[in-house]
């Protein structure tokens, strides 16, 4: 017996019960009824898909507002509002991907160096529409070939969220616009307490997330341009280190560590007491719904004299993809969400749109909370485009934080110093034009972005050979 | 007699303490979310958190439901999960099968590339995989989440192989004796003794399926196909500063979404725990 089956020998098959075949066969019947697609119907009407990257009630209300907009124009609006890079790019590799979609800045600049995207111009080009739009807004959709890909629809700035019941009881002075880096400092050791006194901090005067330091190095005019090639610490930028690594060493700020450690969020350490200022994102939903204390709000403080440069920042917006079928209907659509879709609204990017008022509508306990003066101030000292959390231009942006956050974040921690961190600039910037090289040689770019960025590589490449001259 | 009754005692205190340490390590997640699900918004990022809401708000199961099609994205990955399982079980058991008692030129070979292949991340497949689908005409269906189950897994070939492996070959001698097939001998001999390890796979594919978020977040395109894990991420995405992410009604939708796993748990434990034992011992 064991001989047949070493030598694999089939003996005729008694077969299986009919039972298991009428079941095999009912499953695979069930399967082909229910998994199959719907069949898109083919008729004139253009279809925009809009790959949304919104929550349940976000895409509700979206559903909710599309027939309205079918009917005035005759353009049906599909959602697919579930969005992911992964989901993006097989889409893209496939010439299936979504008509408008969600990109934050370095992936916009990639997809459009590889041709993927719509250069607005094509179908914006003469539209009133334009006018409408702050010009800072188009400015940041802009690429390095000069060609226009995207558009924010949202956009916000920077201010110090405040206790007010706190300031109340000490009799400390709400901070106004004039406010200095050094008053901060100053009512922030007022604010921080030992209320039971037993040597350990109950309430902290402030706390600043390592990631707005970057406005204050702008407030202290450091030279921040969002098309930074490569990495420069300058004088500015190490003041503020300095003085942001002061507050903790001052016990008037919680280290990161000693934040991680409590397992609490910004908003929290606010809500909870545990800082009684907070620097934070202007407007900031997540917080507002959150915070149920009587909460202030200031502009960022200036240093000493010099005048305060706030920003406005967005860091994404909405882009058209070059295979569309429908540019014109896609393009529509785009306005439409960013002007009229109640989900953006109010929006900040539109110059005729009463935003401070739109937002009192949503959030009325801001009046008078100090929100109108942040926000217009960022209008009037407006510093510009720091591209938020993408503070280097997006084609050396990843090479340059993946060698230098976590030199910041050991540098925040206190495990090394300030020094150490500037000894290692010129092997990150080498490390940088290497990587600048490689993509130059990937032969994936668009001949205007070749050029532009080969252009971008001399120049940093002559910059680091100066720097390294100077220090020799 | 008494110095081994102490160490016997000591040896199970440890034990039990290990466990209870481990036990409360794996559950205090799962009771944060428990009771998350039952504060207010606040409540959930409280310090110090209160493990017992002074006020219990079932409202957010309410409005999980009515916030959601959440019915609809049920029976949506039962569609998926069920008959993904059934193929999983099927196929891989039917490879295991052959891997454990036919023999073939290669078949050790073919075998030791079978499970090589679960070091290949996912993610390197995903785009040829999506345009071969895409060409097909099966995106934004539920047959790319279906399909990939039908030709088995290589880890549930190597259990169920490891687990056929202990199942005597006088068995199947026996039962072609009385002229069985070789499909005969698989579907009335093995599978009926290998009730446990199919078990095993079963909890496992159909955990794996019913939690799957990255497979229909790529192929599933439309509101109304979504999974309970693409509803799930519906509730946490927000538009960048203009939404507000719920946690308690997240919380209440993601126990709602657990409970499928919890109870076929319960029901297969038996078989699902000698499944695991047998099939680490033989390993």
């Amino acid at each position: 017996m064991a001989e047949r089956i070493r030598n694999w020998k089939i003996v005729k098959p008694n077969g299986i019960d009919s039972g298991v075949r009428i079941m095999l066969a009912s499953v695979l019947l069930v399967l082909l009824v229910s998994c199959g697609g719907k069949k898109g119907n083919d008729t004139e009407t253009p279809t925009v898909t809009f790959n949304c990257p919104a929550n349940a009630l976000q895409i509700k209300a979206l559903e909710k507002e599309i027939p309205a907009f079918t009917r005035k124009t005759g353009i049906v609006v599909k959602l697919n509002p579930f969005s992911g890079e992964e989901k993006l790019y097989a889409m893209l590799a496939a010439d299936q991907a979504p008509d408008i979609f969600y990109t934050n800045t370095v992936v916009r600049d990639k997809l459009a160096a590889e041709g993927y995207l719509l250069d607005l111009n094509t179908v914006g080009k003469g539209d009133p529409f334009l006018s409408r739009l702050r010009p800072a807004v188009i400015e940041r959709g802009k690429s390095i070939d000069g060609g226009w890909y995207s558009i924010s629809n949202w956009e916000f700035t920077c201010g110090v969220y405040y206790n007010r019941d706190v300031f109340d009881q000490l009799g400390i002075r709400y901070p106004d616009s004039l406010w200095t880096w050094n008053d901060m400092v100053e009512i922030a050791r007022r604010l921080t307490a030992d209320s039971d006194g037993d040597g350990r901090i109950d309430r902290y005067g402030v706390f600043i997330g390592s990631h707005f330091v970057e406005a204050f190095e702008l407030m202290n005019h450091a030279p921040i341009h969002p098309n930074t090639i490569l990495l420069d610490i300058a004088p500015e930028s190490r003041e503020v280190y300095r003085k942001y690594l002061e507050l903790v060493a001052n016990n008037i700020m919680p280290d990161l560590r000693r934040v991680q450690a409590m397992g609490m969020q910004a908003q929290q350490l606010l809500e909870s007491g545990r800082v009684a200022m907070l620097v934070e994102a202007v407007p900031n939903t997540n917080l507002l719904e959150y915070l149920t204390i009587d909460v202030g709000l200031a502009p960022l403080p200036r240093f000493d004299n010099k005048k305060p440069l706030y920003f406005r920042s967005g860091s994404g917006g909405l882009s058209i993809y070059a295979g569309t079928k429908h540019p014109r209907a896609a393009w529509q659509v785009l306005k439409w969400l960013i002007s009229d879709a109640d989900i953006y609204r109010p929006s900040p990017v539109l110059k005729d749109v009463d935003f401070v008022n739109g937002w009192f509508a949503k959030y009325p306990r801001l009046k008078g909370s100090g929100f109108e003066a942040v926000w217009k101030l960022s209008e009037r000292y407006n510093g510009g485009d720091p591209r938020y959390f993408v503070r280097f231009s997006s084609w050396t942006s990843h090479a340059i934080l993946e060698q230098f956050q976590p030199l910041l974040d050991q540098l925040w921690a206190g495990s090394i110093s300030l020094n150490d961190v500037l000894a290692e600039v010129p092997a990150i910037n080498k490390h940088v034009l290497d990587e600048l090289e490689s993509l130059l040689q990937s032969n994936n770019l668009e001949p205007a972005f070749a050029k532009a960025l080969r252009k971008e590589h001399e120049r940093a490449k002559k910059e680091v050979a100066d720097a390294s001259a100077a220090r020799r | 007699m008494r110095t081994r009754r102490i160490s016997f005692l000591a040896r199970t205190t440890v034990q039990y303490l290990v466990l209870l340490i481990l036990g409360t390590a794996f559950m205090v997640p799962v009771i944060w979310m428990l009771s998350s699900s039952l504060h207010d918004v606040q409540g959930v990022f409280a310090l110090p958190f209160k493990w017992i809401p002074g006020i219990w708000h079932w409202e957010n199961y309410y409005r999980v439901v009515t916030l959601l099609p959440f019915g609809r994205y049920f029976v949506n990955t039962l569609i998926i999960t069920v008959p993904y399982m059934l193929f999983m079980v099927l196929s891989s058991s039917f490879a295991a099968y052959g891997f454990s008692r036919l023999r073939f030129p290669g078949r050790d070979k073919l075998f030791a590339l079978c499970v090589a292949t679960m070091m290949l991340p996912g993610q390197v497949t995903i785009i040829p995989l999506y345009i071969m689908y895409s060409k097909l005409g099966l995106v934004d269906t539920y047959w790319p989440l279906i399909i990939p189950a039908v030709f088995g897994s290589p880890f549930y070939i190597f259990l169920l192989r490891q687990f056929f492996l202990t199942i005597p070959r006088e068995l199947d001698e026996a039962a072609l004796i009385d002229g069985a097939s070789h499909l005969r001998i698989y579907w009335s001999v093995i599978l009926p003794q290998a009730r446990p390890a199919l078990a095993t796979v079963l909890i496992f594919s159909f955990i794996g399926s019913w939690n799957d978020f990255f497979g229909p977040l790529i192929y599933i395109n439309s509101p109304e196909k979504a999974t309970l894990t693409l509803g799930l991420n519906l509730m946490k995405t927000q538009i960048l500063g203009s939404g507000v992410v719920e946690w308690n009604t997240l919380m209440a939708a993601s126990v709602l979404v657990l409970i499928p796993n919890v109870v076929l748990f319960f029901l297969a434990q038996k078989q699902f725990m000698r499944g695991i034992n047998l099939g680490g011992i033989r390993g």
